[in-house]
């Protein structure tokens, strides 16, 4: 067999898989802006979330649980990007084989050697980014498409970008057929399947940008088409052991630039104990052992 | 069953294939996942052999009346089973970054291993029927079968030169092909059997529509396959690697690249690159030439800094890898530049015509003179010295591939070894080092300063002025030492290409070092990785004791401080608020320079850190381990945190499943006690364990660990485990050989058993400078001195298994035969296991000690065993 077929027959594989099977909804109602979900009464936000989302109960249950720990951990501290982590139907991305961990702390394997980041890494990368509506927002490696979904609940300009053909079809399907289903907000994003390495200079500049693939420089086409005063985050390190890299690009007085490298924790260690389960608001164990 | 020669040919030919089909599986799982999976697959299912003589302990009385049919059978299974079983394993891979969050991965495992444990089984069968019927000649039966081994290891080697890792399987079949044809009257019937299993294995992965080895999509060159316009331009397939060069526009390297770069040189042209893959692992950017315009990217790579101080350099590159720090050399005007590679692949790609629009001839510019072995071997027996020696990225430190944080002896990175560089400089020369800082919390990273600061230490002078360290987060440290100490003027010169860079400077011999930016950063690394996720990482007041650090007036910059890019904001920073917007402290980079303080002050700092950062020394070469041995029980419940020491605590692991995988096969024959003769008691079953058991141990160790010290001569594992296995396994047989002739008497064995003992302890004393002599020595020489140094203990080593065995047949305990072969097999295991284990911890003279031990303890368990069985 040769690899371009073999390549097409995995892909084919991989976009069958990728389809869930619950029952899929259809919007009930036209995307707000202002809609703000309860954020302090699991049942509260469930209730809402199916009369005005039409989304499966059960995962809303399990987002509302994660999203909890997410705060809990610091990883969420401001309202828009509550609201976005709560928004988000993370299930819709995840393969259907590991549909029950859709909202487990861990990234899981999407294909193509490429992962979905765990909830609590995208939660802390789109949190440091501080993305506010209006912003246009720069995405290398859309792989799930869950990271720039999220977005698009911050903004209406999400760019974002691909390498891998066939994942770039599988998550454009992916898209399509939420778009269909109501959810019109993602029609802010905008995708190409290209080198991300170069940015994507007809939209530059950007105000934001997350990396979101491993390489061994920040590449400087990304870095001249942020705005000054911008921000870009990238994970560094394998999946699992990932951190965040937060590179800032400042305009002197002197007409130069200067870019700066930071944590994205304001200096304090990071902290890298296992994701704690709550029970009650109390923490009483973690989801390791 | 055959006799004379051709049985003995048939269960060295199957005893070899049962080798070479351990190093094809180790390839397998090298080249389609991760090389240090495949030795705990492999070194698992070798516990085959003890289950077979359970097996055959537990039904003996019928495998008596039908061995010749029951070994007939298992033999024909052997090419069967492995081939099915490497077909249905490439089926079911399994993903090492998901081990921990994916519940099916483990099963994946556990079914690799139990695919694999059924050729291993079946040949196990064969030779333990054999070895019981014939017990009388027991010492001949394993003269064969060690012979057999060892050639078969030295055959393989030459397999890798000719069969891809897809095809390797052919070299085990073949022998196992021989066996078949020696061992069954219908030959002709035998070569039909052998070669239509052999075409299955070639043909079935197509028919079925199985790749032939799954490439985890993890592996580096799976990314670049997946690249649109990807070409593969080269392949090279030897015992150093399956090495393939890609070429696609996707491709862009610039490791550790200044941010800076961006506003100052120009994009650089597409197609610039090209990756070179070692086994799927990398890439390695190999660069074409750049034209001049663009020169100015070299200036903003780590690997540019000597040049900053060292103009016009004759430069010494410590191993060439991809070629970058030598075009980097070039263009920053090097007078010469000599290079090192020890891996003749890489050197014969860079030669090959195919690849010579992307090299640009590199090696024949005439500046550059090419040393075809190790760099640090070179260094320590030329005469030649450098203005700059570099040992710029030549390994991944501390930066693997997800799953592929493997155990091996970096013997470029030791104490030893800088010594060796510093050495090789002139007087005022430059030594530069540049690593990946990719880890948070640091481990590599200050397991390597630590290094530095033993090694510039033991070259003695001022040392603490001959350094200069930056780094840039979470990218690359670079560190600098000059013979002879820097000046105050490139320490400035320094200084300020750091900033030009907006890398971080985390030591000088000018550098001010605020104590109270690090206040409890010990603490809160340690409550980061072993707290409970409640406290707040902002512990205080457990900072050691580390008082301003002594400014030379004379040194210091004009305005007494230096203000890095990061790092400066104020240690009470509340650690679990939301970040800001600006510009914010690294703790990284603060605990690096807090540990620099410590290493100038003469503080132990670093023993205070919540991971071992320990120096490398030739002994312990290990850039793993980091979790502190009382630590270990902690992680049980945070695997995830602590991914990069996965191939340390699969280790573990893997010790844990032996000890207990011996356990229940050593527990069979005793609860069945009553059938294996009244005249041995719960003393001589104890002393047989303990002999057997010891012996495996023993043996695997000083296998294993001498693997290990040679790679330090040979400079590559492959050639090493193969010189150090084959080497044994035939001087080994011939002392197996000779056994009944010279140990009628039994104070001799124990004798030799001493002398066995005696001469590892002394190994461990004379190895280390030996080693250094001959690393002086051409390729070919340094082989036959490492098979030489071998030889004599292997040879001894060969005679208390065999001498044992057959002892226990002369006094009638044949029921205890196979038991007593199966307790050593296990116990191989379980050696295996742990050297790397005792290596990490204790040093590899320890290993050694350990061995030798377990020849004492054989010794007294003999003469237990004496008397015990009459």
């Amino acid at each position: 067999m040769n690899r371009r077929s073999f390549l097409a027959g995995t892909a084919f594989g991989v976009i069958a898989a990728g389809q869930a099977t619950f029952a899929q909804a259809a919007v009930p109602e036209p995307y707000d802006w202002t809609a703000m979900p309860p954020m302090d009464d699991r049942q509260a936000f469930i209730d809402y979330m199916v009369q005005h989302r039409g989304e499966d109960p059960t995962f809303l249950g399990q987002r509302f649980d994660i999203f909890l720990n997410t705060v809990q951990h610091k990883d969420l501290w401001d309202d828009k990007d509550k609201r976005a982590f709560l928004m988000t139907p993370r299930e819709e991305f995840v393969l259907k084989r590991n549909l029950d961990r859709a909202y487990a702390s861990d990234f899981l394997d999407i294909g193509f050697g490429v992962t979905i980041s765990g909830p609590r890494l995208v939660a802390r990368m789109s949190s440091s980014l501080n993305v506010v509506k209006g912003d246009k927002v720069l995405e290398i490696g859309s792989g799930s498409g869950y990271q720039s979904a999220y977005l698009s609940h911050l903004t209406d300009q999400v760019y974002t970008i691909e390498i891998v053909q066939p994942l770039f079809e599988r998550t454009g399907g992916i898209y399509a057929d939420l778009i269909a289903r109501g959810y019109s907000e993602f029609t802010a994003v905008n995708r190409k399947n290209d080198d991300g390495y170069y940015g994507w200079a007809e939209n530059a500049p950007f105000d934001k940008i997350v990396v979101t693939c491993g390489i061994d420089h920040v590449p400087p086409p990304l870095l001249e088409q942020l705005k000054p005063d911008g921000i870009m985050v990238i994970p560094v390190g394998p999946p699992g052991a990932q951190h965040v890299l937060k590179v800032t690009k400042t305009l002197n007085a002197d007409g130069k630039f200067t870019v700066a490298r930071s944590d994205i924790y304001r200096g304090s260690i990071v902290n890298f104990v296992p994701f704690t389960k709550l029970q009650d608001g109390k923490i009483v164990g973690n989801h390791n052992g | 069953m055959p006799l004379g020669f051709r049985l003995y040919a048939a269960v060295g030919a199957l005893a070899g294939a049962v080798i070479a089909l351990q190093i094809a599986v180790m390839r397998v799982f090298a080249v389609g996942s991760w090389s240090h999976f495949g030795s705990l697959v492999v070194s698992l299912a070798m516990l085959g052999f003890g289950m077979a003589s359970v097996f055959i302990f537990l039904g003996k009385s019928w495998l008596d009346r039908h061995s010749k049919g029951t070994a007939t059978l298992a033999l024909f299974l052997v090419g069967p089973l492995a081939v099915g079983a490497n077909l249905a394993a490439q089926m079911v891979p399994f993903n090492a970054i998901f081990l921990i969050s994916d519940p099916t991965q483990k099963w994946r495992l556990l079914a690799n291993f139990l695919l694999y444990l059924l050729p291993f089984l079946s040949g196990a069968f064969f030779l333990g029927i054999v070895f019981r019927q014939g017990k009388e000649h027991f010492n001949r039966l394993y003269f064969a079968d060690l012979l057999g081994s060892g050639l078969a290891g030295l055959a393989i080697l030459g397999a890798l030169y000719v069969l891809p890792p897809e095809k390797l399987l052919v070299a085990p079949l073949i022998l196992w092909g021989v066996s078949l044809v020696l061992w069954e009257r219908r030959w002709i019937a035998s070569v039909c059997f052998a070669a239509l299993v052999t075409a299955a294995y070639l043909v079935l992965p197509a028919i079925l529509g199985v790749p032939s080895i799954t490439v985890s999509s993890y592996k580096g060159v799976s990314y670049a396959r997946n690249f649109p316009d990807a070409k593969r331009l080269y392949r090279d397939i030897s015992p150093f690697g399956d090495l393939q060069v890609y070429s696609s526009s996707y491709m862009h390297f610039a490791p550790g690249l200044s941010d800076n770069a961006a506003f100052n040189v120009p994009e650089l042209p597409a197609n610039t690159y090209v990756g070179m893959y070692i086994d799927g692992e990398g890439p390695s950017g190999i660069m074409r030439a750049l034209p001049p315009e663009d020169a100015a990217y070299y200036q903003y790579l780590p690997m540019y800094y000597p040049y900053v101080v060292k103009p016009n350099a004759k430069t010494f590159v410590v191993q060439f890898g991809g070629g970058l720090s030598v075009m980097t050399a070039l263009n920053a005007g090097a007078s010469s530049v000599t290079i090192a590679e020890a891996n003749p692949a890489v050197l014969r790609a860079f030669h090959a015509p195919e690849l010579a629009d992307v090299t640009g001839h590199i090696l024949a510019n005439p500046k550059v003179k090419v040393v075809g072995y190790d760099g640090r071997l070179y260094l320590a027996h030329t005469d030649e010295r450098y203005d700059v020696i570099d040992l710029s990225l030549a390994d991944s430190v501390g930066l693997s591939n997800p799953g592929g944080f493997a155990i091996a002896e970096k013997y470029a990175y030791t104490e030893q070894a800088l010594l060796a560089y510093i050495q090789g400089l002139n007087d005022g020369g430059v030594l530069s080092m540049t690593l990946w800082n990719k880890e948070e919390p640091p481990k590599s990273v200050l397991r390597f300063y630590a290094t530095v600061a033993k090694a510039a230490q033991t070259a003695g002078g001022d040392w603490a002025k001959s350094l200069f360290v930056s780094e840039s987060y979470l990218s690359t440290t670079t560190i600098l030492y000059k013979k002879g100490g820097f000046t105050e003027a490139e320490v400035a010169t320094l200084r300020q290409h750091t900033a030009d860079l907006s890398f971080d400077e985390v030591y000088s011999a000018g550098y001010v070092f605020d104590p109270t930016m690090a206040k409890g950063i010990l603490g809160q690394y340690r409550a980061s990785i072993f707290g409970d996720g409640t406290e707040a990482a902002s512990l205080a007041g457990d900072g050691p004791a580390i008082g301003p650090p002594t400014v030379d007036s004379a040194t210091a910059p004009s305005d007494g401080t230096h203000v890095a890019t990061t790092a400066d904001a104020p240690s009470d920073a509340p650690s679990d608020a939301p970040p800001d917007d600006g510009a914010t402290a690294v703790p990284s980079t603060t605990l690096a320079r807090m540990i620099w303080q410590g290493f100038v002050q003469d503080a132990d700092v670093a023993g205070q850190y919540v991971f071992d950062v320990h120096p490398l020394t030739d002994d312990k070469p290990y850039l793993a381990g980091y979790i502190r041995p009382s630590d270990l029980t902690k992680t049980l419940d945070r695997l995830d945190t602590v991914q990069d020491d996965w191939g340390y605590l699969l280790l573990w692991a893997t010790l844990g499943i032996a000890c207990l995988a011996a356990m229940v096969l050593i527990l069979p024959p005793m609860i069945f006690g009553g059938s294996m003769g009244a005249s041995i008691g719960g003393a001589g079953k104890a002393a047989i364990i303990l002999y057997f058991g010891c012996l495996g141990l023993g043996y695997i160790t000083v296998e294993v660990g001498l693997i290990s010290w040679f790679a330090r001569a040979l400079t590559n594992p492959t050639i090493s485990a193969s010189i150090v296995i084959s080497g044994m396994l035939v001087f080994s047989g011939i002392g197996s050989w000779v056994a009944e002739k010279i140990t009628k008497a039994t104070w001799v064995l124990p004798a030799l058993m001493a002398g066995i003992a005696m001469w590892l302890g002394a190994m461990t004393y004379v190895l280390p400078g030996l080693l250094e002599a001959i690393g002086a020595y051409s390729y070919l020489i340094r082989l036959i001195c490492c098979l030489a140094m071998v030889a004599p203990v292997a040879f001894l080593m060969g005679f208390p298994m065999a001498t044992a065995m057959t002892w226990l047949a002369s006094r009638g305990q044949e029921q205890m035969f196979v038991w007593a072969w199966g307790i050593n097999g296990s116990f191989s295991v379980i050696g295996a296991a742990a050297v790397p284990l005792i290596a990490v911890s204790f040093g590899l003279s320890a290993v050694l000690g350990v061995a030798a031990v377990g020849y004492l303890l054989a010794m007294l368990a003999f003469l237990a065993m004496v008397r015990r069985v009459r």
